[in-house]
Order: structure tokens, then C-alpha cells, then sequence
């Protein structure tokens, strides 16, 4: 718990940024540091990143005479941390109830560019996120990459739209539905009320827009983006906590590669007993992202275990990873300090992860199943300036985040911190 | 009703010595010591010259007809107040909670002139007011501009009312959510017809309803991708995305404004007129009293925004984004003769009505 309180600290007060004044924000900075982590397999000592319009213009070990306002010297560099579930602003009114497969539904129209959140995040070192609708469907709609700051405008902020088809197994898409006799009926009296019902509605939604290439009547809105999910065009991503609802998601994938010729490109959000079956998952080629460790116990649910009482411990991610399965760490989410996203990555490293892989885990890993590797995840040349700083050793207990670039603008500056 | 009301009135009103009676075919002269002007210039002295319901002259140094009814009037005269949005006649007739989109509601063919919110209007020194449909649907109906005396129809068709707030998403129905909410908009005026059409060509403002700055943000783009006209309602911090609105070519309608108002809500609208964003004020009567609107503009007043700015907003402004800019809201040529006396400045809470003529008509006096 020491731990826990000791990355707490991580957040910085955020500096104001030129956005509001008008004024072209400084977008040149060389970062000198004891530690470069590039999460592209190499870790440079004694390093220089130089930032210019606001890409990554130089990587390496060569310290040039540089003005001291374009300076920063600090102990460690990352890239900018990459959250692959987050719900930002995302609730009852950014998911359509009056259906229980809604494809179409944008998770971005319902975003608040304002919301103190975002600031939040980015303080603690969090460039981009993957904002979900969350889960009272059973197909929810479209998830939507964002940076955590810059232009208060959600467009302006997008890394990409339409990033991921979501949706849900489990418990949580029937919860509040019942069945249509002995009340009145409203829409949710039409709606699956256990496991078997949420997975008969995927499978539905699977082989009716897979019908609907030749029988148009089988269309229903947003088919053609079930289609392209089918394809493997439009990333699926499906929450499940539980081995069983793990196994459902897997299976289904493998279904439709077998009886409709799909190829989904599947990820698992809130894996959290991903490690009971990991061969199920490296068999079907599926990633997890795994849900922040429950350390706590949190009101009648004890410690390690989280929604739908799935069990979980600082051991999961290293499991994963010795068994070959793509991990990415997330918050789901949650606001605590906790839950955040660099502390998981120091709770996969007490539980055996390597720091390597803790760090791609919350770098390019998320990246690449959120298919935006070429733009962030880690500190390369020609990749978005989205970088962390900090003064020791990322996720040591000792160390913080004392500074973020974002876009190439220093939205935290270290030097407040000499 | 109310002309008949106005009938049984008159021979009471006729009493006072500074009145004539604005009789049937004789003209009206009002002479008074200030006649305020919507390019926020005064006449003073000043005269206003009425017949048939409508300004003929306004001037300092007009001829008077030998057959005119003249009022001396020791104060100010200026234009009859014009408030945005409110529900006043028929509060409860203005929402239909059934259906989400109901392009061709009208609120002019739902309200009850003879209600008595129109006489607390007209004593706030309020000629017209704009009845605009609840904001609880996606597509809630078209407002209607209408005069607090005679039940007369100004505007029929004033704006079409579009929910972009929380308030239009309800979960019993569709939709329960933005996404949803922003596509089957989306779709309304893709292929707009009817009364979409007409909107989408500019030939029907819309109104924006929004509660929240985001709402603002999203109701920008939206008019800005579909090339819309008109304005936004109910974000009290919508002068903080004002160049924004300012681009999107959009006005805002703002308020309704209450004494005790967050400082960040007038700092707001000061920062609206500095964009030169155009705008008027709400005010959500009854629910909210019609003297919260001449308040409402003198707290912003007070808190630096420009009085001529202050009084179009009140008057000329509001009458242009209710889309009536060339009948009512200006003492000019040719307007309605909807005129207030005031006792002083009517941006000087100490101001108060003395008489309210609209259409040319003493439709309300104070009491000696």
C-alpha cells in the first residue's frame, strides 16, 4: 500500500497551456535523460529526444549545444501512455437502450471536451485513450480514440474515429431487463435477461449481417459495420470478465471464422480471468486488455475479485505474458488514484511482469490493438511528440511523472519541479 | 378576448390627464422628453408618430396632425421589449412527450391569449414575446412570435425547435442517447424534406436547445455541416465558445438571467458582444417573471456590456432573431407602434412602466 500511496503522487498540477491565450504554443523542445524507453526494444542512456512541430524529429545519444528555453533535462523519457478502456464522460447517455444491438451509435457524439478528466488523465502521463460506450447493450456502438488534450474540441482530438466495434458478454448487458408479461411493457421488456440471450443477440447480429450481402430484409442498422467487424475491417472489442464469458467471446470468434469465412480481429476488455484458459486465447490470436488490479476490497466485492466475480491477481499479466497472449493494462475506467493507469503497470512488475513488458503493455501494445501504432506507443522519429517524463525510473515507487508533451506542446513542465 | 378586455378597460385609462385615447382612425402623437432609437442613439425631445397600428414618423421636429391623439410624456419612450423564448399561454401545451420529432407542431396554433401571463408581460414593458415548444424532444415543433396584446400573430413560423441536450434523450424511448440522438438528426437533413427542407435552406431558423458547453460544441457543427441559420438556446456559458459560434454564423438567445446570477454567466454574455455574436434574452415566463428580463440586461449592464448593446439585445436584436427584424423591436418608420414610457433609462432598475402601447393602443398604464 506504501507503493500505492508512493505513485499517487504521480500527478503534477497541469500548467496552462498557450491553447486559450491565443498565442502559438512553444512546439520545439530537446529532452535530455538519464533513461530513454522507447517501447521499441531499445533503452538509451544518456539520451536526447528533440520535439519539433509536434512530432518525434530525433532519437538518440548525441547531446547538441541547445537554447536553454527549448531545454529539458530529466531522469527518464517514455512515450506518452496509451489506455485502451476508458469511459470519460461516457454513460446512461451515450449508449442507445432502445435497442439492444446498436452498432451504429457513436460513443463520440456524447463526449464532453471539458470534462476535468481529461486533464487528469494526461497529468498522469495518459497521451491517448480508447473511449468505450459502456456496456447496458449488448453491441454498443463505436469506440473512439482520443488524446487527452489540446483543442477543446472532440474532432479536433480524435486519433481515430470508429476505432472499434463494441460490445459486451456477461451479465451486465441484461441487467435491468425483464421479461414482457406481469408489467408493463417499455423496451427493455424485449431484451435478453441472461448470458444465453446477450450471446443469441451477437450471433444473431453476426449471421444476419452476414445474410443481409444477399437477403436485404436480414439488414438492420449498422449491419454493414457488424460486416466490416466480421471482416476484420472494424476492430471487435468485447468486454468479459469471467472464464465463461471469455470462453463465449472466443468462441464466437471462432464460429464465424468457421461458418461464416469471417476474420475478426478480436480483442477481450476486462479480461480478468483471461489466465484460467490462456491457451484459448493464443489457439484464437486474441489480445486482452486487462482491467485495473483490485487490490481492495470494494463494498461487498473482496479483494481480487471484480465485476461479474471474476477472480484476479498481481500475477495475471505475467501469466499472459509468459503464455505468449498480448496484454495491455487499463483503468477501465475508474477515477481512484488506484486505478490509474501507471499504477498498474507497477502492480504487473510486483506480480512478475518484466518492466519491459509492463511498459509496452501500457504503450504500444494498447497501440497497436487500437490499430494507431504508427502514430503513438512509443518514441520513434516521425511519431506523435506525445511523451512522459520523469524524475527516476518509470513506475519505481519512488518516481513520478513530472512532465508530458502532448502534440509536441509541454503540457506539464519539469522544470516546476527543480 | 383581450380586445374586448381592452374595451372595458379603456373608459378607466381614459382618465388621466398626460393620456388620449389612441382612438379608432385618429392618429397618435407621443412626445416625449428621451426617444430612444435602436442604433442606441436619443432623441431628445423626441416625437413618435402612429396610425393604423404603425409608425409613421419618429424625429425631433415632426409635424404633428390637428387630429392627433397627443400624449406628453415627462420620460422615456422607447421600443417594446422583446423576449425570447418562453411558454407563456400555454405552459403545459407546448410538449409532447410521446413522439421525438414533430417538425410541424406549432406552438401559434397552442396558446391561450387571454392568459394572464400576457398582462404581467405587458407590465414589464414586453410587446412581444417568442412561445417556443419545451425542450424535451429532438424535433419538438415550430415558435411562434406573438404579441402580449390582441393575441396577434407576429411570426408563425419563427423557429423550428432541436433538442441537442440531455433533456431530449429519455429512457423510454427512443432515443435514450446522443449517438442516437445525433444520428437521426443526421438523417433528418441529409435528404431533408418539408419542414427540414425548409430549414436546411435557410428559409426556417432553427433553435438549438442545449444545456451544457459540449451541447454547444455539437449543435456548432451540426449547423456548420448542414448550413443552418438561426440560434442557440440554454447553455449559460455559451459566450465561452463565442468565436465558435461567432464562425458558425449562429446568434444566441440567452437566459433566462436570475438576480444572484453566477458572475460567470454575465461574463459570458459580455463575452458574446465582444465576438459580436448577436443575441437576445430568454425568459422562460411564467415560470420565471417577466421583469427578470429588463433585470437580467441591466446585472450585464453592470457588469460592463455596452448599454446600445444592452437595449438591441432587449429590443432589435431579439426581434431579428425571431425573424421579425422588419415589423417590430424598433421605433422606425413603418415598424409596429409597440412603445413603452418609461419613468427613466430602462436600463435603470429604478426606471419604471408607465404605459405600454401595442399596435398604436394604450394596451397597459400603470396606476396613478
Amino acid at each position: 500500500m506504501i507503493l500505492a500511496l508512493a505513485l499517487a503522487l504521480t500527478t503534477v498540477p497541469a500548467h496552462a497551456t498557450a491553447d486559450r491565450s491565443g498565442q502559438e504554443p512553444q512546439k520545439r523542445w530537446t529532452i535530455f535523460a538519464d533513461e530513454i524507453h522507447t517501447s521499441a526494444g531499445r533503452t538509451i542512456a544518456n539520451g536526447t529526444v528533440v520535439v519539433n512541430g509536434g512530432k518525434i524529429a530525433l532519437v538518440g545519444t548525441g547531446r547538441e549545444e541547445t537554447p536553454e528555453k527549448e531545454l529539458l533535462k530529466v531522469h527518464a523519457v517514455t512515450a506518452g501512455l496509451v489506455d485502451a478502456s476508458v469511459r470519460i464522460d461516457s454513460d446512461a447517455k451515450s449508449v442507445e437502450q432502445s435497442r439492444e444491438v446498436s452498432p451504429s451509435v457513436r460513443v463520440a457524439d456524447s463526449l464532453d471536451p471539458f470534462a476535468i478528466e481529461w486533464d487528469r488523465q494526461l497529468r498522469s502521463g495518459v497521451t491517448t485513450v480508447l473511449v468505450n460506450p459502456p456496456d447496458f447493450d449488448v453491441v454498443g456502438g463505436l469506440g473512439v480514440v482520443l488524446k487527452t488534450g489540446g483543442p477543446e474540441s472532440i474532432a479536433a482530438r480524435t486519433v481515430r474515429a470508429n476505432a472499434v466495434l463494441r460490445g459486451a458478454m456477461g451479465s451486465q448487458p441484461s441487467v435491468g431487463n425483464h421479461p414482457a408479461f406481469g408489467r408493463p411493457t417499455d423496451f427493455y421488456s424485449r431484451r435478453p435477461t441472461t448470458r444465453m440471450g446477450v450471446e443469441w443477440e451477437w450471433r444473431k447480429a453476426f449471421y444476419d449481417a452476414a445474410a443481409s450481402q444477399h437477403d436485404p430484409s436480414r439488414a438492420f442498422p449498422g449491419s454493414d459495420l457488424v460486416l466490416r467487424a466480421l471482416s476484420g475491417d472494424l476492430t471487435l472489442a468485447i468486454q468479459a470478465w469471467s472464464t465463461q464469458d471469455i470462453r463465449t467471446a472466443v468462441f464466437l470468434k471462432e464460429e464465424v471464422e468457421r461458418e461464416l469465412g469471417g476474420r475478426p480481429r478480436l480483442f477481450i476488455d476486462a479480461a480478468a480471468e483471461a489466465w484460467k484458459e490462456p491457451q484459448l486465447l493464443v489457439r484464437s490470436k486474441t489480445a486482452v486488455v486487462l482491467p485495473p488490479f483490485p487490490m481492495a476490497a470494494e463494498g461487498n466485492r473482496p479483494a481480487g475479485r471484480t465485476e461479474d466475480g471474476a477472480f484476479m491477481t498481481l500475477e495475471v499479466a505475467r501469466l499472459l505474458y509468459e503464455q505468449g497472449v498480448p496484454i495491455a493494462l487499463s483503468s477501465h475506467g475508474a477515477a481512484g488514484i488506484e486505478s490509474r493507469l501507471p499504477m498498474q503497470a507497477a502492480y504487473a512488475i510486483r506480480g512478475g511482469l518484466p518492466f519491459e513488458a509492463a511498459l509496452e503493455a501500457v504503450t504500444i501494445s494498447p497501440a497497436r490493438m487500437l490499430g494507431v501504432e504508427d502514430r503513438v506507443g512509443s518514441v520513434e522519429v516521425g511519431k506523435d511528440a506525445d511523451l512522459v517524463l520523469w524524475n527516476g525510473t518509470p513506475f519505481e515507487p519512488s518516481s513520478r511523472v513530472v512532465g508530458v508533451l502532448l502534440d509536441g506542446v509541454l503540457k506539464v513542465d519539469p522544470r516546476a519541479h527543480e | 378576448m383581450i380586445s374586448i378586455l381592452g374595451l372595458v378597460l379603456a373608459p378607466l385609462v381614459l382618465g388621466t390627464p398626460t393620456t388620449a385615447s389612441a382612438g379608432e382612425s385618429r392618429p397618435l402623437a407621443i412626445r416625449a422628453d428621451r426617444v430612444l432609437l435602436a442604433d442606441g442613439k436619443t432623441l431628445s425631445p423626441g416625437v413618435i408618430l402612429a396610425e393604423d397600428g404603425r409608425i409613421t414618423a419618429v424625429g425631433s421636429d415632426v409635424d404633428i396632425p390637428k387630429d392627433a391623439a397627443v400624449v406628453e410624456h415627462k420620460g422615456t419612450a422607447g421600443a417594446g421589449l422583446i423576449a425570447l423564448h418562453s411558454y407563456s399561454g400555454a405552459p403545459w401545451e407546448m410538449r409532447d412527450s410521446t413522439r421525438t420529432v414533430l417538425p410541424d407542431a406549432r406552438v401559434a396554433l397552442a396558446f391561450d391569449p387571454a392568459r394572464s401571463d400576457f398582462e404581467d408581460a405587458l407590465e414589464a414593458g414586453i410587446t412581444s414575446l417568442v412561445l417556443a415548444p419545451m425542450p424535451v424532444a429532438l424535433c419538438g415543433g415550430i415558435s411562434a412570435l406573438v404579441k402580449t396584446a390582441g393575441g396577434t400573430v407576429v411570426e408563425r413560423d419563427a423557429q423550428l425547435s432541436l433538442g441537442f441536450s440531455a433533456q431530449s434523450l429519455r429512457n423510454d424511448r427512443f432515443p435514450t442517447s446522443y449517438g442516437a440522438a445525433i444520428a437521426e438528426l443526421e438523417r433528418l437533413f441529409e435528404k431533408p424534406e418539408g419542414t427540414f427542407a425548409r430549414a436546411a435552406s435557410k428559409k426556417l431558423p432553427v433553435l438549438f436547445e442545449v444545456t451544457s458547453r459540449e451541447d454547444v460544441a455539437r449543435a456548432v457543427e451540426f449547423s456548420a455541416r448542414h448550413g443552418l441559420a438561426g440560434a442557440i438556446h440554454g447553455a449559460a456559458w455559451a459566450g465561452e465558445l463565442a468565436e465558435q459560434v461567432k464562425s458558425a454564423g449562429l446568434s444566441v438567445v440567452c437566459g433566462p438571467l436570475q438576480v444572484g446570477e453566477e458572475r460567470r454567466d454575465l461574463l459570458a454574455v459580455l463575452a458574446l458582444a465582444k465576438a459580436g455574436v448577436p443575441f437576445g434574452f430568454g425568459l422562460d415566463a411564467p415560470g420565471n417573471h417577466p421583469a427578470m428580463l429588463r433585470t437580467g440586461a441591466a446585472m450585464c449592464v453592470r457588469e460592463g456590456l455596452d448599454r446600445a448593446t444592452a437595449w438591441r439585445a432587449l429590443t432589435s436584436e431579439a426581434a431579428r432573431i425571431a425573424g421579425a427584424g422588419e415589423r417590430v423591436g424598433a421605433l422606425a418608420k413603418g415598424m409596429s407602434a409597440d412603445i413603452v414610457l418609461w419613468s427613466g433609462d430602462p436600463l435603470d432598475l429604478a426606471s419604471a412602466v408607465k404605459a405600454v402601447y401595442v399596435d398604436g393602443k394604450l394596451a397597459w398604464e400603470a396606476k396613478p
